[in-house]
């Protein structure tokens, strides 16, 4: 109510101003401020004859609210934020529904308890490195995003749940334990923001993250020994 | 059935770009301005029709080569059979473009309704993860692997896919030089000077036939051109098609392949 009251005692001139003045100060908060990147996608579901595993995923804290803040290096450059966990999320829970035969999401004491005895093996991932690249940076015309993870693969009695609904992993129980890597690229292109292009170069590499899981999952020293049987061969042991 | 051609080379320097090559276009240009009155009231119209007829006009000069050697080209055409066209994207330095895929996909559809060219990102999609850039076969020998997942395999059956054409390659921009200024004042806007930019394209198609799982023909298109942008008050951009001459090129070539009409 006081804002168009307020309107109407500013005379024509003194509203472009007034205008004008909020414009450039937008611009100058929109320029100082961190650029933020929330990754979205669509993520289809991998055409797979499913292994014949149940399995637990655990995402920690760090891994479903994982982000990225890049400080600005000099006055040229902004401040970055990417935020991957949501996608990162979505699309793990897409790929892991494809690829096994069932799915059990352990998120605190009932989950963990409710079909334990069903689980055959529980998978807890990490993002162990992020590193982004924008023209700005490079000079090369490219957005890249390149993703190092790290997964455990455990066995349920691996998994601890604390009174304060904590999840813990028991380090020297564990069937595998690897890392791998992934890349994403998107070209630049007419009338994409920077924001647009880093999301798209993040969709591209969480996809080539999966495809390299999917292809290698089985290879895995660790997994391999566990899925033929040998369940001795601990990583830890 | 079985047919080979022998390798064949065709060169083709043409200025105009479309214009030139489709007289369609400069032609509905020429009856608009012989339909336009000489009067007062209709000279801006008239000189903005003319502005028009010379930007579609003046378009820079390409020089493109094709290559092509194919075998067992399918005389009666593809029947209910589908065809899909993906680019190449593990190199580095370049990465096929997605609208030059699609820009060859549709003149394949224009050229002969009945082929079924599949979506390239929609049939990426619906076989995730196996076209990734780093899972996607890149000799025949893989689509044997590919078939060991029954999945898969049910997949291809349902979208009875019998060629899949591989693109590789990329337009790049091989020289630019030249300056121009724009300002504007109370008075107007303008700007002065001259650029010129040449762009390079260098794709080749490889097409495997699914059903024998084997390669069955390569086609090779080269283009390059130089475009030019005088400015004297507007900037008159003389824009060389390269890249859509090399869509073009490869889709007349493909086009022929695939259908029994041509």
């Amino acid at each position: 109510m006081a804002a168009p009251l307020l309107d109407s005692m500013i005379s024509g001139p003194d509203r472009l101003i007034r205008a004008l003045g909020v414009l450039a100060g937008t611009l100058l908060l929109a320029a100082c401020g961190a650029r933020e990147v929330v990754v979205q996608g669509n993520f289809p579901e991998p055409l797979m004859d499913p292994l014949p595993i149940t399995l637990g995923v655990v995402y920690s804290d760090a891994f479903a609210q994982h982000e990225i803040f890049d400080e600005a290096a000099g006055r040229a450059e902004t401040d970055w934020l990417v935020k991957t966990g949501d996608a990162q999320v979505e699309f793990w829970n897409t790929l892991f529904g494809g690829m096994f035969q069932d799915v059990i999401r352990i998120t605190d004491h009932d989950s963990l308890h409710a079909r334990e005895s069903e689980i055959d093996a529980v998978i807890i991932p990490y993002v162990a490195d992020l590193q982004y690249t924008i023209p700005l940076h490079t000079n090369v015309k490219v957005y890249e995003i390149w993703m190092k993870y790290r997964f455990r693969l455990v066995p349920v009695t691996a998994v601890h749940d604390h009174e304060n609904g904590d999840l813990t992993i028991d380090p020297a129980e564990q069937f595998a334990d690897w890392t791998l890597t992934a890349y994403g690229k998107t070209p630049t292109a007419f009338l994409q923001s920077d924001e647009e292009a880093v999301n798209l170069a993040a969709v591209v590499a969480l996809r080539d993250a999966g495809a390299n899981f999917a292809t290698s999952f089985t290879r895995v020293p660790g997994v391999k020994a566990w899925m033929d049987g040998d369940t001795e061969s601990f990583d830890g042991e | 059935m079985v047919n080979k051609s022998l390798p064949s080379s065709q060169t083709c320097n043409s200025c105009g770009g479309d214009a030139a090559r489709k007289p369609g276009r400069s032609g509905s240009a020429g009856i608009a301005l012989a339909e336009s009155a000489f009067g007062p009231v209709c000279l801006r119209r008239w000189l903005g029709l003319g502005l028009l007829a010379l930007c579609a006009a003046l378009q820079g000069c390409v020089n493109a080569t094709v290559d092509e050697m194919t075998f067992m080209e399918p005389t009666e055409g593809i029947g209910d059979a589908s065809v899909v066209i993906m680019g190449r994207r593990h190199a580095p330095d370049y990465e096929t473009e997605f609208d030059f895929i699609e820009c060859i996909g549709d003149h394949i559809r224009r050229g002969d309704d009945s082929i079924t060219v599949l979506h390239e990102l929609e049939f990426i999609n619906m076989m995730y993860p196996w076209f990734e850039p780093r899972t996607a076969p890149l000799r025949t020998d893989d689509i044997d692997k590919l078939l060991t997942q029954q999945r898969v395999a049910d997949r291809f059956s349902e979208i009875k896919l019998e060629y899949m054409i591989w693109i590789d390659g990329s337009t790049v921009e091989t020289n630019s030089s030249g300056s121009m200024t724009c300002g504007v004042g109370p008075g107007g806007a303008g700007c002065f000077g001259f650029g010129t930019w040449g762009n390079a394209s260098d794709y080749e198609a490889t097409i495997w036939d699914f059903t024998d799982e084997v390669e069955v023909g390569r086609i090779s298109a080269n283009t390059s051109g130089q475009s030019y942008m005088p400015a004297v008050v507007v900037p008159i951009p003389i824009i060389a098609p390269v890249q859509g001459t090399a869509c073009d090129s490869l889709g007349d070539q493909l086009l022929k392949y695939l259908s029994a009409k041509l």
